[in-house]
């Protein structure tokens, strides 16, 4: 975009000046955009405004795969929040975005202003972190669902190697969340540092050399410069690391199953097992209704505070 | 990338020190997961739970990927994830530049409300609306087939975010000189506008079949059969089956099959993943 503000400045200035103000516009041009648009919006509104529209409907709804969907109001609802499995599924991905939104966004920080400075290596060790980015959660189930076993996983045996008695990770539901959590971080904490790299490389060089010409050490260009101009990447990180961390599935599906005693249960595992295991679709509707209102205070109250502080 | 860096924390002999040491541990704590799986992957059974554990194989072996090909239709999950995996991102392109253009560099009412709305979809848990997308499609008898592991998922954000930031990047006297030559807005969007974004459609088509590739979820409430299943869902299969107690090594064997086509695509082409991450933050 700077390119084009850059040209010289030329007879077509006038017009392009007028376009971004929302000026007149061109007849005929109107149709063009929309032709242009049209495949794209056809597949959003079938396939993303319709189902999301559809998904609260059939909140509200008696919907069986088989039989006339009926009309019952917020039954579907009542019908969640009775049941415990609903309520540990909600508690559990709590804790698991507990665990996972801290580590994430600090790590990521911290991994990026390693590996943002000039020294030998650095690419080497941004692809090693990056890597993991391509392994498909299947992969990165089976892979540390060996790597946490009890007895012939690595991370116990080089835990005992430091005198930490091993731990049955998957197998003990107090551990089992951790696991998870650890498995994701490695899994997904490139995503955040690659966004901290690319604000931090935004960050003007001299900003840091006049601070250090008066005399700020390390701590405080960090806190008094880098920080506040990073405000808006950690926004975003944060409010995708949350996110995120709500919709969390495969990893506990193919680890643990959801287990042991239900510890790693999630609510789109609650989803999941009420839709397409016992087909009660509208109560897996008002489970999606209600992940898709927590995503959103999450995220609106998030907002809130990044502008607070 | 790193060139135009000075050297902020290593100044110091000590600062330096500290940061390789931390980069030798975060190389090995990030690698070494990667590594263990190539590794376990090509050892006979005798060695795979040798304690203290082995990070060479004494004689290596291929058995582990015989086993895994002649057991499971790896093959078919295999082909299956590419067709989708192409077949997704062909669409995703076609119709996400298309879709790009108008609202890149055209003025025309509804336009804010438009973009308001793909861009809403961001913040969207893509896991609302599988419900109501298995109904519809299983009403129409869609279920199970490429066409509901494919369309669907073509209608997405990212593309369109992307490639409106390239388009707007080139010139307007660019299209005003087409256009007074007597090019359409479709010859100038096909023969100059498509070219001089390469770059763009690159990241867009890497993401697109990466994350295609990896996708979970969906696949696995839209398949039922093996002549449908993707990889990932294909190799959920292999752990948590009851009584299913298959081999390290054949487990390994399977994450390195369905982890090289990707691992080859970015490490190819490395640049585009990660100035498309750092344009939107999206995963997938």
């Amino acid at each position: 975009m700077t390119s084009v503000a850059s040209r010289p400045a030329g007879r077509s200035m006038a017009r392009r000046a007028s376009a971004r103000e929302g000026g007149p516009v061109r007849s005929g041009m109107t149709l063009v955009a929309y032709l242009f648009l049209s495949p794209y919006l056809a597949l959003f509104i079938a396939f993303m405004l319709l189902p999301t529209l559809a998904a609260v409907g059939i909140s509200f709804m008696r919907w069986d795969i088989l039989g006339t969907p009926e009309f019952i109001g917020l039954d579907n609802y009542r019908q969640i929040f009775a049941d415990p499995l609903f309520l540990t599924a909600i508690k559990n991905t709590f804790y698991f975005v507990f665990l996972t939104a801290i580590p994430m966004v600090v790590l990521g920080l911290a991994l990026a202003m390693l590996l943002d400075q000039k020294l030998n290596g650095t690419a080497f060790v941004r692809t090693v972190v990056f890597l993991p980015y391509v392994v498909m959660v299947s992969t990165v189930g089976i892979l540390w669902g060996w790597l946490f076993d009890k007895g012939t996983g690595l991370v116990n045996y080089y835990l005992t190697t430091i005198g930490i008695e091993p731990i049955a990770w998957l197998k003990d539901p107090h551990w089992s969340m951790p696991a998870l959590a650890i498995t994701t971080i490695w899994w997904t904490v490139n995503t955040n540092m690659i966004i901290f790299l690319a604000a931090l490389q935004d960050i003007p060089e001299e900003l840091h050399d006049a601070a250090t010409l008066d005399g700020a050490g390390p701590w405080h260009r960090f806190v008094y410069i880098t920080l506040p101009l990073l405000r808006p990447a950690m926004a975003l990180v944060t409010a995708l690391t949350i996110i995120n961390g709500w919709r969390v599935f495969g990893q506990a599906y193919v680890m643990t199953q959801g287990g042991p005693e239900a510890s790693t249960f999630v609510i789109v595992q609650y989803i999941y097992l009420t839709a397409f295991q016992n087909f009660e679709m509208g109560p897996a509707a008002a489970a999606g209704v209600v992940l898709l209102l927590i995503t959103l205070v999450f995220s609106l109250a998030q907002m809130k505070l990044m502008k607070a502080i | 990338m790193q060139d135009q860096r000075s050297n902020r924390a290593g100044k110091s002999l000590g600062g330096r020190t500290l940061a390789y040491v931390l980069m030798v541990i975060v190389t090995a704590l990030w690698g070494a997961p990667i590594l263990w799986m190539l590794v376990t992957s090509i050892k006979p059974e005798s060695e795979i739970y040798a304690y203290p554990p082995a990070w060479m194989p004494d004689a290596p072996t291929l058995q582990a990927y015989a086993a895994l090909f002649q057991r499971f239709p790896m093959l078919t999950w295999f082909r299956n994830s590419a067709v989708v995996g192409v077949l997704t991102t062909m669409l995703t392109l076609a119709v996400d530049a298309l879709a790009a253009y108008p609202l890149a560099r055209m003025q025309f009412p509804g336009r804010r409300v438009v973009m308001g709305v793909i861009f809403a979809t961001f913040l969207l848990p893509y896991e609302l609306l599988f419900v109501p997308l298995f109904l519809g499609l299983n009403s129409y008898g869609l279920v199970d087939s490429i066409f509901s592991l494919t369309v669907p998922a073509s209608a997405n954000a990212f593309g369109v975010f992307l490639l409106t930031q390239f388009f707007q990047a080139v010139p307007r006297e660019l299209e005003d000189a087409a256009v007074m030559d007597g090019c359409s807005r479709f010859g100038f969007f096909w023969r100059i506008l498509l070219p001089l974004t390469k770059p763009g459609l690159a990241t867009v088509a890497i993401f697109t079949f990466v994350a295609s590739w990896n996708n979970f979820f969906w696949p696995l409430i839209a398949t039922n059969s093996d002549e449908t299943r993707t990889l990932p869902v294909g190799l959920a299969t292999l752990v948590g089956g009851a009584g299913m107690s298959m081999k390290q090594s054949v487990l390994m064997a399977s994450a390195v099959v369905a982890t090289l086509p990707t691992a080859i695509f970015f490490l190819a082409l490395q640049r585009h993943f990660v100035r498309g991450i750092a344009a939107t933050g999206i995963k997938g």
